[in-house]
């Protein structure tokens, strides 16, 4: 049988038509499910007081390593960090510097679900932004979208060692990954690795709990001292809180 | 006053030996994606501050340049200016080849690419990545449309080539709003970033067009008549005269403000300043210029060419400058204090791509080479001769 070049045009445009066409068909057919069993009568969130906050305090940032199996791979501009230490400063140098811990804010409005072409970040019923990774293509365009640097693509392969936490997946290369506020331990009512790590170190600067409870320590704190978010200007509606910022 | 269309001969040396070095190309990016899958994205030079690098410029690029292919059929068939009409079907055969090339790069670039279908399983309404698949492959298949009824449904051509005018607008302003929506990032995140890609789009479209058409039509000993590149020519001023006005334009409301006076001055001054200055100012905008209005650079085929290979190379670098500079400038997470950390908060991010990207990128436009060679051999896209409407003159010449 030989085909002349209109119909070959043709075949070639209809195929065209099934490959692009096909797959949405299927997402008319079976829309996804509800992502998770959490509840929205929680809206967790943080508020850190950085008069309490040390620089020379790292305990939040290894716990969290620790915990999550976060790897560093000795390079800085590839190193995965969930929470980071930051030391901020006027440009007049007239006060003195401040440090801080910056994580994913788990906004309200967060631009990373909101670029993310596969839902792979989406906002949990209690309002905790995660990353399935295994939904997640690393196309990185959220890590472009987000104003906090809170998301690192995992470039290398990681394993697991004597040291790896078992009940914690090793990170996933070529996938983009961030804090998930310990999940794990939050759904077992426990508190995130950050948190437990800050009050061992007898800190206390660092606070997590249900906005939503009005008896809660955050909430009651969050109403009675000033807060406040980083770039609360963009409208992202942070649930990252800091006092004496 | 049209020719009839055939397809290339195909048969030299010299064909064939283009052929094999873009089918080669195509092996080496093929090569170099594996590379990528089996050692991750620590074999690039991408990092945690510059997320999309080199293969995203040769990707963004082409996406741009493919719209722009658009450009003769849309003159021809929503515009009405006749001496195009010849080059309908090589103009929506290009877009497409370009598109093509654009995505495999971008696809290929992918971090878990075996889940490209996902993409199009869950989507999200509000990313413009998935608008923009919808845009891509829609464009594909109206491009593919506007072609067949080229070849044999001319009565309708012009409302599927018009509708063709309409998605291309789209497209490559979906394009640019990949960036343009970015609220954190203060290089590109501006209303008038989508613009911006639109207007380059119609000078690198243009550009890449004459390149095509004059390599073309000589090494095919075609006649291309003058005055039909000299056509183009005037087009391809306009449009860089376009691009320039929004660069202006976005610049001078930005330094009208004072909380934008930082970042413009590192845009100005900063470690990306050369290529905002010779590659967006110079080789975008005032060198193709300064050529096509030269008297007699202006006035002569192989002038528009050079000054097209230029914007051409221009394109490539506003697309690299929205890109890299505007990854690398740090995020201001707190306005009016200094930063720093051991994540590098503060800084402007390093970024030395490897040469695992640009492969990965030639590779794209190879693929992009390869088609078009091939469609011209076997379609008739090509008129045998391109001349110019009989008593035809130009409004005006430089």
């Amino acid at each position: 049988m030989t085909m002349d070049r209109r119909t070959v045009l043709g075949l070639g445009g209809v195929a065209t038509a099934g490959v692009v066409l096909a797959p949405g068909m299927t997402l008319i057919a079976a829309p996804p499910p509800d992502k998770t069993e959490a509840s929205s009568d929680q809206r967790w969130a943080m508020l850190i007081d950085v008069n309490k906050c040390d620089s020379n305090c790292t305990a939040c940032t290894k716990a969290c390593r620790q915990e999550n199996n976060v790897p560093l791979f000795g390079d800085p501009n590839r190193d995965i960090h969930w929470i980071r230490k930051l030391e901020i400063r006027d440009k007049e140098h007239r006060r003195p510097s401040v440090s801080l811990p910056v994580m994913c804010n788990h906004c309200e409005n967060p631009p990373c679900a909101h670029v993310c072409p596969t839902q792979a970040t989406f906002i949990r019923k209690d309002g905790i932004v995660l990353v399935d990774k295994h939904r997640c293509i690393g196309c990185r365009y959220c890590m472009l979208a987000c104003p906090y640097k809170a998301r690192s693509l995992v470039y290398h392969e990681t394993s697991r060692n004597e040291d790896s936490n078992p009940e914690v997946p090793i990170r996933a290369k070529g996938v983009v990954e961030k804090c998930n506020f310990c999940v794990h331990l939050v759904d077992d009512g426990k508190q995130p690795a950050c948190v437990q790590a800050c009050r061992n170190e007898g800190k206390h600067a660092m606070i997590f709990g249900d906005l939503n409870d009005p008896q809660s320590e955050i909430s009651v704190k969050i109403r009675t001292v000033k807060t406040q978010t980083i770039r609360a200007d963009l409208g992202l509606k942070p649930h990252v809180h800091y006092e004496g910022l | 006053m049209l020719s009839n269309f055939t397809a290339i001969e195909g048969r030299s040396f010299g064909y064939w030996k283009l052929v094999t070095f873009f089918a080669v190309l195509i092996l080496m990016g093929a090569g170099a994606f594996v590379a990528v899958e089996i050692h991750g994205h620590g074999i690039t030079g991408m990092n945690n501050k510059i997320a999309w690098g080199v293969p995203h410029v040769f990707a963004i690029s082409m996406l741009v340049m493919a719209s722009g292919a658009l450009n003769l059929g849309s003159m021809s068939t929503v515009f009405a200016v006749k001496q195009f009409k010849q080059f309908g079907r090589f103009s929506a055969f290009l877009a497409i080849a370009l598109l093509i090339g654009g995505l495999a790069v971008l696809m290929l670039d992918l971090g878990r690419p075996d889940r490209l279908l996902l993409t199009m399983m869950h989507m999200n309404f509000t990313s413009m990545f998935t608008l923009n698949v919808f845009l891509y492959s829609g464009f594909i298949i109206i491009c593919f449309l506007y072609l067949w009824s080229m070849f044999e449904y001319q009565q309708y051509t012009k409302v599927i080539g018009s509708a063709a005018f309409m998605w291309r607008v789209i497209l490559t302003t979906g394009t640019g709003s990949i960036f343009g929506v970015l609220h954190a990032r203060e290089v590109f995140h501006s209303a008038l970033t989508a613009p911006t890609f639109v207007a380059l789009s119609l000078s690198s479209g243009t550009a890449i067009s004459i390149i095509l058409l004059v390599t073309t039509f000589k090494h095919t000993k075609r006649r291309l008549d003058d005055i039909v590149v000299f056509g183009l020519r005037n087009a391809l001023i306009f449009f860089t005269l376009l691009v320039a006005y929004l660069l202006v334009v976005e610049k001078f409301t930005k330094f009208y403000s004072p909380a934008f006076y930082d970042v413009q001055n590192w845009i100005l001054t900063g470690p990306y300043s050369w290529l905002y200055l010779l590659g967006v100012w110079g080789a975008a905008i005032l060198i193709p210029l300064g050529i096509l209005f030269h008297p007699s650079r202006g006035n002569s085929v192989k002038g528009v060419l050079w000054a097209s290979i230029s914007a051409v190379i221009g394109t490539f670098a506003l697309v690299a400058h929205i890109l890299l500079a505007g990854q690398a400038y740090p995020l201001n997470m707190f306005p009016g204090y200094e930063v720093s950390s051991v994540f590098l908060d503060g800084v402007t991010a390093t970024y030395t791509p490897t040469s695992v990207e640009y492969i990965l990128g030639f590779g794209g436009i190879a693929v992009a080479g390869i088609i078009y060679l091939l469609g011209i051999k076997f379609f008739r896209m090509l008129p045998d001769k391109a001349v110019a409407p009989e008593g035809y003159e130009l409004p005006w010449n430089p």
